[in-house]
């Protein structure tokens, strides 16, 4: 079976569509992640976790003086705060800053006396030269003196190398939020939520919409007339209407938990799937008054079979294809309103999303820090047009009346 | 064609009075009026009609394959089969007869397989619905049958989808999964139509060789009368929801007692150089209206030979005896001596041509 599929015309014409292939390709990639994410390859925690300090830029942009200041400013301030509270508590500062520890950055066992001298330095530094003026752009005669403070730094807790440093560097090449989380962990970890929602959704919605759709058509009747008002009425109520009454249904419950990320998603996937199996239906229920009128549902009944039976192994076969297409909008579609509820504050809650990054990016843009939004947008957009172009592909290659 | 006397068997299958009325918009109309036939074991029937005539409605209405919403099968009507009334019975019993004792295949033999699945899994859901076959003998069974249907290299053929296959093809294997739980009737409407003129002898050719082989009786719809000269031994003749005409293949072909049967075998091309040249006869006028039907003989209104008896009253079927009946005031062809109610005698002159071409 799979070997005739992979030699058959269509999938031939697929593989010679060098776009496509990439298409493929890259929704690989993001099912493959999406799954290791599934397995817990990042825990819910990373994504919460401080990684740098807040805005940090990602990887092109070299932070100008005032972010490497305010960069080394982090780590010194921790190091300050964590002396001052060994010294009163009669503790090794290092034992307090293991606690802080941020993210890869571990801080190394100094004497005492040292910690004293390098942060004297540094807030002398700070507050003799650096602090009076207002913009460090305009002085770079000063940027030996912020070097200084980066090193003294280092020196508190130095930059991690070999493994540890690149995956540091993973966590931190596209920047952190206004929180100091790592944007690239958050993004990515936003692909798991996005497989999620647009796969139960899409799934489910199909699933419903195409056995009420053939059965609506199929059986005629009072069953078709149900059907089409329920599906009619359903589709005059907007699904961000329904999904409010949802949210206002399940405030309180543990569907309204967000230290339960799973459970809380369960009103976005009531909403989304009480509507959108209305497109699925009306398709399928078009097609199956086709088919049923076609001979071979007659000679299926011909031969002696029951209605349920012809419904399901010759009618609803047939429209596989209604249903793919179907999926792979629903897909789709799912992902981008899962983002503009979240953007709304209706979605996802307590956990990472692409909705939620652009939701929180709001304020960044306006001060010119462009990597979260990025970020979110550019892996959305980059699943978005894969899918897109492998639909069409599919159609290219097995629409028996598409011509080329 | 051989004749057959039937006056010792019973007839497998009984149709009496059947009346199927649809209800439609313009309030309820009479495909099939009364109709009666029997069907031996073993015979082959042809029923021919133009289009509209009631021919599929008939067989449908056996099988009982019509919309149940618009369709009324009047109580009166009767269709026995082996002690069962088929015209009432529930779906229970007609999903256990259909397929297993009468069997049917259609018109359109591109449409008549479901794309989506090889045509060994079509035949193989067949039996394992009706038989208790395991699944290497349903297997065996498949091959076996699509071997005996003529279709080449059937071990191959069994693992191929319905557009692999030309349309001589596909109607073989409708055949051979009409015939694979052995029925003892098969109705096949208009089974030829839609394939060319070699094609459609060899699915005839093989249609009667099965029939042979396996006593199975054939209810052959067609509005072809070439193709029920050549396999039928009986034929019923249609019009407007009416049979008006029965008899063997041999005698309605012969002497047809009614203008339209005469008139129908008027209208098929003839061969030969005194037909060279001529224009092709045809009936005048049209079929009334299904839902403006006369009260007078249907065919009135396109008879040549109509009198004021026809416009006035619906004349009965009358049985003859030797198995033919008519639905006439003024038949032709009366075997001892033609009642001289023609207004000329043009029409016997017509007929004894008729005979001899």
């Amino acid at each position: 079976m799979t070997g005739r599929l992979l030699r058959s015309r269509g999938v031939r014409k697929f593989r010679r569509n060098r776009l496509a292939m990439a298409a493929l390709g890259v929704i690989a990639l993001y099912f493959v992640t999406a799954i290791v994410l599934f397995f817990g390859g990042i825990s819910m925690d990373a994504t919460k976790e401080r990684v740098a300090p807040k805005h940090m830029p990602g990887f092109f942009q070299t932070p100008d003086l005032d972010e490497r200041l305010a960069f080394a400013m982090h780590f010194i301030n921790e190091a300050d705060v964590a002396s001052r509270l060994a010294s009163s508590r009669g503790q090794h500062p290092h034992e307090i800053l293991q606690e802080k520890a941020l993210a890869e950055r571990r801080p190394v066992r100094l004497e005492i006396e040292q910690y004293d001298l390098l942060l004297d330095e540094a807030f002398t530094i700070l507050e003799e030269e650096l602090d009076l003026v207002e913009n460090l752009q305009d002085h770079p005669e000063l940027e030996p003196r912020v070097e200084r403070m980066e090193e003294i730094a280092e020196t508190i807790f130095p930059a991690p190398t070999g493994w540890e440093g690149g995956v540091y560097w993973l966590r931190t090449f596209l920047g952190s939020d206004a929180a100091g989380q790592s944007i690239s962990v958050r993004a990515v970890y936003s692909i798991k939520v996005a497989f999620q929602i647009g796969l139960i959704t899409s799934v489910v919605s199909v699933l419903i919409g195409s056995l009420l759709g053939a059965a609506a058509a199929f059986f005629g009747g009072w069953v078709d007339h149900l059907i089409t008002w329920v599906f009619s009425t359903l589709s005059s109520i907007p699904y961000l209407v329904l999904l409010s009454v949802l949210i206002v249904v399940f405030f309180g419950t543990v569907f309204d938990d967000p230290e339960r990320p799973f459970l809380s998603l369960v009103p976005v996937y009531v909403a989304f799937c009480s509507t959108f199996w209305i497109g699925p239906c009306r398709v399928i229920r078009g097609e199956t008054m086709k088919i049923k009128e076609l001979e071979y549902v007659q000679a299926a009944t011909a031969i002696g079979f029951g209605r349920f039976y012809i419904l399901l192994r010759h009618i609803i076969p047939n429209t596989a294809h209604l249903m793919f297409i179907n999926f792979s909008l629903l897909f789709i579609g799912a992902i981008k309103s899962e983002v503009i509820l979240s953007f709304l504050g209706l979605g996802v809650k307590g956990q990472a999303s692409w909705g939620i990054m652009i939701r929180d990016a709001k304020d960044e843009v306006a001060s010119y820090f462009f990597w979260q939004i990025g970020a979110a947008t550019f892996l959305m957009f980059v699943l978005v047009l894969a899918f897109n172009i492998f639909t069409d592909a599919l159609q290219d290659a097995f629409d028996p009346k598409h011509v080329d | 064609m051989i004749q057959r006397t039937h006056s010792s068997a019973k007839p497998i299958l009984s149709v009496r009075n059947l009346t199927t009325r649809f209800r439609t918009d313009l309030g309820l109309v009479t495909a099939v009026d009364d109709v009666s036939f029997d069907i031996m074991p073993g015979e082959t029937v042809g029923i021919v009609g133009e289009s509209g005539c009631g021919k599929t409605v008939t067989s449908k209405s056996i099988m009982r394959l019509l919309p149940e919403h618009v369709t009324r099968i009047d109580p009166k009507s009767r269709i026995m089969f082996e002690g069962v009334n088929l015209a009432s019975a529930d779906e229970r019993t007609m999903r256990a007869i259909r397929g297993d004792r009468i069997a049917m295949i259609f018109q359109e033999p591109m449409t008549s397989l479901n794309p989506v699945f090889r045509v060994g899994w079509q035949i193989d859901e067949a039996l394992k619905y009706h038989t208790n076959l395991n699944r290497a003998q349903r297997r065996e069974r498949t091959i076996e049958m699509l071997r005996l249907v003529e279709i080449p290299n059937p071990e191959r053929r069994v693992d191929e989808y319905p557009h692999q296959l030309s349309g001589g093809m596909r109607q073989r294997v409708m055949i051979a999964i009409a015939l694979c739980c052995e029925p003892d009737i098969l109705i096949a409407d208009e089974p030829t139509t839609a394939l060319d003129v070699t094609i459609q002898a060899q699915i005839l050719n093989l249609m009667e060789g099965l029939k042979r082989k396996l006593n199975t009786a054939i209810v052959l719809i067609t509005h072809n009368l070439g193709v029920v000269a050549q396999v039928c031994d009986r034929v019923l003749v249609m019009y407007a929801g009416r049979v008006i005409e029965s008899g063997s293949v041999h005698d309605i072909f012969h002497r047809p007692q009614h203008p339209y049967t005469q008139a129908l075998l008027e209208s098929i091309p003839k061969r030969g150089r005194r037909e060279h040249g001529k224009r092709l006869p045809t009936i005048p006028g049209i079929v009334p209206s299904l839902h403006d039907l006369p009260t007078h003989c249907r065919f009135a209104d396109r008879c040549r030979y109509k009198q004021d008896k026809c416009i006035a009253a619906e004349p009965d079927l009358i049985e003859t005896g030797d198995g033919r009946s008519y639905r006439c005031f003024f038949p032709l062809n009366q075997a001892p001596a033609a009642p001289k109610v023609h207004a000329h005698d043009e029409p016997l002159n017509r007929a004894v041509r008729q005979e001899d071409c």
